[in-house]
């Protein structure tokens, strides 16, 4: 078996092929210098400066002898050949599997000219989220394009750390890929009432560096922004070239059924590269949150050891911003009915959505035991599964 | 005197630090915190997930 990926997905996978009593030889792959840890606190706790990288470890370092999985960090799968059955790590001889998984994530949407600049960054790894932490010192002009998870994440993280910061984003509200208005505005009055400067309707046009290392973002409309460092999350894509070029379906993800099966049989996918059912709506997309990636790897194994799962997952995600704590689940863009109770103006409030009748969405500001019960009701009307295993 | 580990995201519940933020002071073991309580980092809650007893290293 060998995974390659050793995310959350992928290192999940190693472990639950070990723990459902598999024998054989696991090998799990990974592009990072470091063993597998906790990406979520990266734009949370650890860019506030109130963790220490030790914490972000996931498992104790002698969990992979004591399992007998060999984890290869620092190390690029150059292809797969899938005639041959084998992975090419370029310096290594080529490293034969029986069952593939593919987990290689997604990394962040570069903005197109400035991924050279000094002072430039994305936020996806460790590494990325120490370079920046470095930069964000007290007084310091963060602009951060982008206002959604990660880039409000970066902005609240930046406050609190005295930087000043401006966040500039093309929708008209914040989080508008997962939220209607109504629902992430108290977050938007939360980020300016703490100081950041929020712009919506910003369309970018340039961002370059003076020769003083100022950087500039200028808009379509001439608008421009100084800063001394500049954040872009604007998004992320699929890091499934290596998928693409072994021959495997991809679209937007690699493509994959509800076992986590890609189109080239032997190989499975699972995490935030893949494209998969959509549960509620049908068609495929990607999910880019944590606690599927984490399933997804659970269901991939069992699937890779010839136990049929489906997955059929309920989105969900959660953020953590000026101290107050967001936790969305299911469809709230596909509601056609939305409820509020609580109180908005002091963030202790829920919404629920509906769709002809069905509660599809939820987002609890606050409230994470109501969020519990609310997450489980919606997965009771999530529509089952055929148990017919993979066609 | 033992830490418990949220597996949603691996925030770790130390008993001998407790969670001052929250009011639970040092020295509170699991079984004393409130069913009503949750992750502090997740917001998952403790009922809901299951929390593992980690070794020392």
């Amino acid at each position: 078996m060998v995974v390659i990926g050793n995310g959350i997905a992928g290192s999940t996978a190693a472990l639950t092929l070990r723990a459902e009593g598999y024998r054989g030889s696991i090998v799990l792959i990974g592009q990072e210098p470091d063993a597998p840890y906790r990406r979520p606190p990266l734009s949370k706790g650890f860019l506030r400066g109130e963790m220490a990288a030790q914490s972000l470890r996931l498992y104790t370092s002698d969990t992979w002898t004591r399992l007998d999985i060999k984890l290869l960090t620092s190390t690029t799968v150059a292809a797969i050949d899938t005639r041959r059955r084998t992975v090419d790590l370029g310096t290594r001889a080529p490293l034969p599997y029986d069952r593939l998984l593919l987990a290689t994530g997604a990394y962040p949407r570069p903005w197109p000219s400035a991924h050279r600049l000094a002072g430039v960054h994305t936020l996806r790894t460790l590494g990325q989220a120490r370079a920046l932490s470095r930069q964000l010192t007290p007084g310091a002009r963060l602009l951060v394009i982008g206002a959604g998870m990660i880039g409000l994440e970066v902005a609240a993280c930046a406050r609190v750390r005295d930087c000043q910061v401006t966040v500039i984003e093309a929708a008209p509200h914040p989080l508008a890929h997962l939220l209607p208005a109504e629902v992430s505005a108290p977050l938007t009055a939360l980020h300016r009432a703490r100081g950041v400067g929020l712009h919506t309707f910003v369309h970018l046009q340039d961002l370059s560096a003076g020769d003083n290392g100022v950087l500039t973002a200028t808009d379509r409309s001439g608008r421009s922004w100084e800063a001394d460092v500049v954040v872009v999350a604007t998004g992320t894509r699929a890091n499934a070239e290596l998928a693409g070029e072994a021959g495997l379906a991809v679209d937007d993800g690699i493509v994959v059924d509800r076992y986590c099966a890609t189109s080239e049989p032997g190989i499975f996918a699972a995490g935030d590269v893949t494209s998969q059912p959509d549960a509620l709506l049908g068609g495929h997309r990607r999910i880019e949150q944590w606690a599927n990636a984490q399933e997804h790897g659970v269901v991939a194994a069992l699937n890779m050891l010839g136990k049929p799962m489906a997955h059929v997952p309920l989105p969900w995600c959660w953020t953590d911003q000026f101290g107050t704590k967001v936790q969305i689940c299911g469809w709230p863009l596909a509601a056609d009915r939305t409820r509020l109770s609580g109180d908005v103006d002091a963030r202790d409030f829920t919404a629920t959505f509906h769709r002809e009748g069905l509660l599809i969405g939820a987002v609890c500001f606050n409230r994470p035991a109501q969020f519990r019960d609310l997450r489980h009701q919606i997965t009771l009307t999530l529509p089952a599964v055929d148990g017919d295993g993979p066609g | 005197m033992k830490s418990w580990q949220c597996l949603v995201c691996g925030w770790i519940y130390d008993e001998e630090h407790g969670w001052p933020e929250e009011g639970i002071a040092a020295g509170t073991r699991w079984q004393d915190i409130p069913d009503d309580w949750s992750c502090p980092d997740c917001g998952a809650a403790k009922a809901d997930f299951e929390m593992i007893e980690i070794t020392r290293a």
